[in-house]
């Protein structure tokens, strides 16, 4: 097995884990995938470049993740009561950069989001960038970039588990 | 279609309760389109969006979709987005600029005013086509009125101008303009538009009841609260406090003063009495910003601007304006189950940037579908729209808590304590108004 193959086949396992562990629920442990300067980013315009005078669906950081995990958790939160369920389905894994100037490795897959819940459906469709620090045999994730193909539409449903 | 008499309609709106069918019926909202949606002023657009002529976006007026262009004239016209000919959807970008409007299927041209400038191969129309006769025209909304920026448009030729529809209310507009030290408001930034299973009225009626956010966003409250204040954050603690600002305690919503108008209009006082939207905040970006505001206009003057805490400015039928947030909500009616709420914000002219980045953060951490706040707002329309939609549990709605303790106020309009559902109440006595009203000239009805 060559390097390349044997890095891409390292970054598809921690993508699927990364949706297993939003599958399962795990939300705590999905954010200790983030490294400590790790971003979290869907933006709200197609290509939008503009973290700061355009608005996004969602921008935050290690620590306010853990507000929107704690809450994840809360017994009061409306939305997640019955709690959706969800498949995450990762594909179309390619690494467009071994090494940034950074050193980390940018990887860009396709994400397919079903959820269930309550009798209602929703399915969601996005390119995905990770921004991935090697960190022994695994990886922190510096930026996860998640653009919806529908971002700029009206939202039928609202965005309550991670994408 | 008014087929529903007026002592039915009456009958629907009592002291403190409102029968289900105001919500549920579908009678109702066909009703409300005709007689509020089609009759009142709605906010279409602002000015800053249309800044040179061929400039257009789409807009709505209810539940019909319009084009609103700057002609080459200078004026803003509201067009229905409807080919005169076969009636094909003329425009299908959300904004441009553009010399015409061509239709995709026989190229019918119109000009930025509506009228048709051309057809193709004309000879072929022959005598059945008289390109000068309006009804070969873009319907267009006959009243179309601008106050200091802000668009409305009426589907009506008569009725009160704008600025009387707008009352008290202009004061709203005028205070978000006014804390703009070039005294200028721009939309920027983008915006988001969110659908929710429930009537129109659900999302007016919860901006100023202040006895829900304790409840239904408690929590993200407790995540708020949870958070530590940090020096690094990104977004300067932001959206930690907006969290944890639906949490007063029902001892600090009652300290709150809402008023209410019998023209449906609204507003809550004193929201923001700490933290980076209160008058005195000293943090940096309030800082400098009130600097750049002292400059403009002097200290004493700069004071009285920002001392203005009205929140959550409902405008009836449709509009929230919000001068600290720097923002605007419409939400656009779609079927009695169904509505759109599309939230955008303003930059004001002169000041220091961050205070746009942080009316950009407000909108994110508001109002995107993924917002921990507005989510929760979303589940309960859903559940308050499935319940009334049945017909065996109970024909009547209560809006009357404190009903006993609203008072006449010497400004205008009623005053209570923010526990109160005054606002509510003020909207339905606007809305029977309008509701029978009787059968008045439709305009160019788009």
């Amino acid at each position: 097995m060559t390097d390349a193959a044997a890095l891409l086949s390292a970054v598809e396992a921690f993508l699927y884990r990364e949706a297993r562990l939003l599958d399962a629920g795990a939300f705590e442990d999905w954010r200790g995938l983030f490294a400590e300067d790790g971003l979290y980013w869907i933006p709200s315009e197609p290509g939008q470049n503009d973290p700061t005078t355009t608005v996004s669906i969602l921008r935050e950081d290690k620590e306010m993740l853990a507000m929107r995990v704690r809450r994840l958790g809360h017994p009061r939160a409306y939305v997640l009561e019955p709690r959706p369920r969800t498949v995450h389905a990762v594909s179309n894994v390619e690494i467009v950069e071994l090494a940034d100037a950074d050193g980390l490795c940018r990887v860009a897959s396709a994400l397919t989001v079903h959820e269930y819940r309550a009798g209602d459906r929703a399915v969601r469709a996005a390119r995905c960038e990770h921004r991935l620090r090697p960190a022994g045999d695994t990886f922190h994730i510096v930026l996860k970039r998640v653009d919806l193909i529908d971002c700029d539409a009206v939202h039928d449903t609202v965005i309550s588990i991670p994408l | 279609m008014s087929a529903i008499p007026e002592d039915e309609l009456r009958s629907l709106v009592r002291r403190g309760r409102v029968h289900r069918r105001v919500y549920a019926d579908p009678g109702i909202f066909a009703l409300e389109m005709e007689r509020i949606f089609a009759r009142s002023w709605l906010y279409v657009a602002h000015e800053s969006q249309l800044r040179k002529p061929g400039a257009f976006l789409r807009s709505r007026l209810g539940t019909e979709e319009v084009i609103v262009a700057r002609g080459s004239d200078g004026a803003v016209h509201v067009l229905a987005n409807r080919c005169a000919h076969r009636g094909a959807r003329l425009c299908v970008v959300e904004r441009g600029t553009a010399e015409r409007f061509a239709c995709p299927y026989h190229a019918w041209s119109f000009r930025l005013d509506g009228t048709l400038e051309a057809v193709p191969h004309p000879s072929s129309y022959g005598k059945s086509l008289d390109i000068d006769d309006a009804a070969n025209h873009l319907a267009r909304a006959p009243r179309v009125a601008s106050y200091r920026g802000f668009l409305f448009a009426s589907l009506v030729p008569d009725g009160p101008p704008l600025d009387e529809h707008l009352g008290p209310l202009c004061a709203a507009i005028d205070n978000l303009i006014d804390r703009a030290p070039d005294g200028e408001v721009e939309i920027a930034g983008g915006g988001f538009r969110v659908a929710y299973r429930g009537n129109w009225k659900f999302h007016q009626e919860n901006a100023n009841d202040t006895i829900h956010p304790g409840i239904v966003h408690e929590s993200s409250v407790e995540a708020g609260r949870q958070a530590a204040l940090r020096d690094d954050a990104p977004d300067g603690n932001q959206t930690k406090l907006q969290l944890q600002s639906n949490g007063f305690t029902r001892r600090e919503w009652d300290s709150l003063g809402l008023v209410g108008f019998d023209s449906g209009h609204a507003f809550m006082g004193g929201f923001y009495a700490d933290g980076v939207l209160s008058p005195g905040a000293d943090d940096p970006v309030s800082t400098a910003y009130r600097q750049c505001l002292v400059a403009a206009h002097g200290e004493t003057r700069a004071a009285e601007i920002l001392a203005v805490d009205t929140f959550n400015n409902l405008i009836f039928p449709n509009v929230s304006l919000n001068a600290q947030y720097q923002q605007i909500r419409v939400v656009h009616p779609i079927a009695p189950d169904r509505s759109v709420v599309h939230a955008q914000c303003f930059r004001l002219k002169g000041a220091p940037e961050p205070m746009f980045e942080r009316a950009v953060h407000f909108l994110s951490t508001l109002n995107s579908p993924a917002s921990m706040i507005f989510a929760d707002d979303v589940e309960i329309f859903d559940r308050c729209s499935a319940g009334l939609a049945d017909a065996h549990g109970g024909d009547w709605v209560n809006v009357a808590r404190g009903i006993d303790s609203d008072a006449v106020r010497a400004e205008g309009g009623r005053a209570s304590s923010g526990a109160s559902e005054l606002p509510m109440r003020a909207q339905f006595t606007a809305w029977l108004a309008y509701m029978t009203a009787g059968s008045m000239t439709a305009g160019s009805n788009p």
